[in-house]
């Protein structure tokens, strides 16, 4: 199953590193990725575009706690599948 | 003042006194400040050393540990320590010269990509390019290898920073972090507590680690349960509580693991449900309802779905699921497990029976001695036949399973506490993985005591082949062994070798009456295995014993 997490990040050069390779060790194939850098380099905005049959949210928890993550949301979409 | 100036003033404004390192090229301007500094540097003899000190150092004390190493090699040394400090969620800070950013990217000399390497086992890894922003990273390092799940955190510093011109900035004052703590479940576990036929307490390094030891006492005399512990945990149940089983998992006691396996409510205090605790997850305590408890909403059904879930401080999480417990069959009944399988230490023969020994060495040495372990058969002896009053006495490579860990993790614990006796007990192929750090020993003459459990083997290799591997002995045989006691001589370390069972007692006595280190080299039968061991794949009811 494919799902969308966009999240915000702040500026540090390793921080895309640290979102794949958490990704990967998880056991989460990358299916799409698209960076922003957020104005007055104030961070970056990222959409993930992942593909597991394992449930999201044992990726979701550990990119949360990541130092640099300020802010993840699921895509609506597979928020709602997760209630089903 | 320069840049490396200030990071010995930002180690001291942290109460840093004692840090353990290794210099080179591109950290000598901080060695330079070092030079002048009161913080305490001691010099390991390879930074993996270094860093373990630094382990045993946060693990028996409760304080962050500090170390140092330089750029390129210095570094991939500290790679080891680092995984084992995030595996067990020790507080730990490693600083690291780096080149000059002039040259950083050109594959300088003694260049490597130390924080790409080091973000698989770090908490965090920080890299240091304005000497602005210099100390706020450091006092940044060390709140986050304190905070909520503690953990290894790297600060790659290059060398132009550490050179840069300084200037001392503003002590923030930090306040004390909040941990946010939902009790929005209580009402729902205290009814599962309170409902259930037959309840248990999985114990993990959590409890200890969130300061609420004195919690835990209270929870289990006021919710009357019987208690089991993982290799972290142990120490964290008071002595004197009869319900407690042991440890549970693939070396566990029978008792702990048959009455995990048939309990009904599981209530998982700061453990994580690793796999060389569950055995089989599909067959794991599978009649049991699951309250789970920790800081770090991660572990919360990464492994065991729970039916009740608290992430938070387990202080105030503790006193609120508590619940009178109706058991009284079920508490009766796990006394008997205890009593049907409690250790036997006949053993036929002359020779050392190292769960013996280690039971002699348990109630001979003083309280609150701090045991470090190295990894194999000894490590699985140390957990199941000696008894510990907190998990702060008890250092074991639990997650990574490292062996090199002992010898230097008990430097740091003697570091740590100088009024507590240290024991380092090592096996035969631990031992030589750091057994540089004699040196370390020998310079700052630590009065270590120094136990190796030498089986010429790697016995825990040699078990596996025996049992799994048809006895296929395949690059285990150890038998070419130094002369143990001579090599400790040659640091100027008195030690004793014994073989028989009737040498024990005098010479424990003989090593805890000599004031300095000691190294007691004591040889046991290589065919000793450790039981009870459930096998890979198999249920934690499917124990193997002696006898079948
Ligand atoms: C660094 C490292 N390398 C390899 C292993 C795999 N391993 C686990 S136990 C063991 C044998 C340990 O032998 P020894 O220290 O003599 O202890 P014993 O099992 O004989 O008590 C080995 C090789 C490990 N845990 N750590």
């Amino acid at each position: 199953m494919q799902h969308t997490l966009t999240i915000t990040t702040s500026n540090e050069a390793s921080v895309v590193e640290r979102l794949l390779q958490v990704t990967r060790y998880r056991g989460y194939q990358l299916a799409g990725l698209e960076l922003t850098p957020l104005t007055d380099r104030a961070g970056m905005q990222i959409t993930l575009k992942v593909q597991s049959d394992k449930p999201i949210t044992l990726l979701t928890n550990q990119l949360a706690k990541l130092y640099d993550v300020q802010h993840l949301v699921l895509a609506s979409a597979d928020v709602a599948v997760l209630r089903a | 003042m320069n840049g490396a100036e200030l990071v010995l003033k930002v180690l001291q404004q942290q109460g840093v006194n004692t840090i353990f390192g290794y210099p080179g090229g591109a950290i000598m301007p901080i060695y330079d400040a070092i030079y002048h500094s009161t913080v305490k540097h001691y010099l390991c003899r390879h930074e993996q050393g270094g860093a373990f000190s630094a382990i045993g150092y946060a693990r028996a004390s409760g304080k962050v540990g500090v170390c140092l190493a330089t750029s390129g090699p210095g570094a991939t040394n500290l790679i080891t320590s680092l995984a084992d400090a995030l595996l067990d969620s020790v507080p730990l800070v490693a600083i690291t010269g780096q080149v000059s950013q002039a040259v950083m990217g050109s594959d300088a000399f003694q260049e490597v990509d130390v924080l790409g390497l080091s973000l698989s086992v770090t908490k965090h890894s920080f890299m240091v390019r304005n000497v602005k922003d210099l100390a706020a990273t450091l006092q940044e390092a060390f709140r986050l290898a304190q905070s909520g799940r503690p953990g290894p955190v790297l600060v790659d510093i290059p060398k132009d920073i550490q050179l840069a011109p300084a200037v001392e900035p503003e002590w923030p004052e930090y306040p004390a972090p909040r941990i946010a703590t939902s009790l929005a479940n209580a009402a729902k576990a205290r009814e599962l507590i309170a409902n259930a036929k037959k309840p248990i307490a999985y114990i993990g390094g959590g409890v200890q680690m969130a300061d609420a030891l004195a919690q835990l006492q209270t929870f289990l005399a006021e919710s009357v349960m019987p208690s089991v512990t993982t290799l972290k945990g142990m120490g964290s149940v008071a002595r004197a509580n009869p319900h407690y089983l042991g440890m549970l998992g693939m070396h566990g006691t029978q008792a702990a693991n048959l009455a995990v396996q048939q309990c009904d409510l599981l209530i998982c205090l700061g453990a994580r449900f690793d796999d060389r605790v569950t055995g089989n997850l599909a067959k794991f305590a599978p009649g049991a309802k699951v309250i789970h408890v920790d800081i770090d909403p991660a572990e919360i059904n990464k492994v065991r779905f729970a039916d009740c879930a608290f992430i938070g401080d387990m202080k105030q999480i503790l006193p609120a699921i508590s619940a009178t417990t109706q058991c009284e069959a079920w508490l009766a009944h796990c006394q008997q497990l205890k009593q049907q399988y409690g250790w036997r230490y006949d053993h036929p023969g002359e020779r050392i029976f190292a769960p013996l020994m280690l039971k002699q060495l348990s109630d001979r040495m003083p309280d609150n001695s701090v045991v470090c372990c190295d990894v194999g058969q000894h490590q699985m002896w140390v957990a199941q036949h000696m008894r510990f009053n907190s998990p702060r006495n008890h250092l074991s490579s639990g997650g990574l399973g490292t062996m090199g860990f002992g010898l230097p993790a008990a430097i740091g614990a003697k570091l740590a506490r100088p009024q507590d006796t240290v024991i380092a007990v090592s096996g035969d192929g631990s031992f030589m993985m750091n057994v540089q750090e004699l040196g370390t020993i020998k310079r700052f003459r630590l009065p270590v005591k120094i136990v190796i459990v030498d089986n010429q083997r790697l016995g825990m290799v040699k078990q596996w082949q025996q049992l799994f591997f048809n006895e296929r002995y395949s690059e285990t045989d150890l038998s070419d062994n130094p002369d143990f006691v001579a090599l400790a001589a040659a640091f100027a370390i008195p030690g004793h070798t014994i073989t028989r069972k009737d040498e024990v007692e005098s010479a424990l006595d003989a090593m805890f009456t000599w004031p300095g280190p000691y190294l007691l080299h004591v040889r046991i039968d290589e065919k000793d295995n450790v039981w009870p061991l459930v096998p890979p794949g198999a249920a934690n009811e499917d124990m193997l014993t002696e006898t079948n």
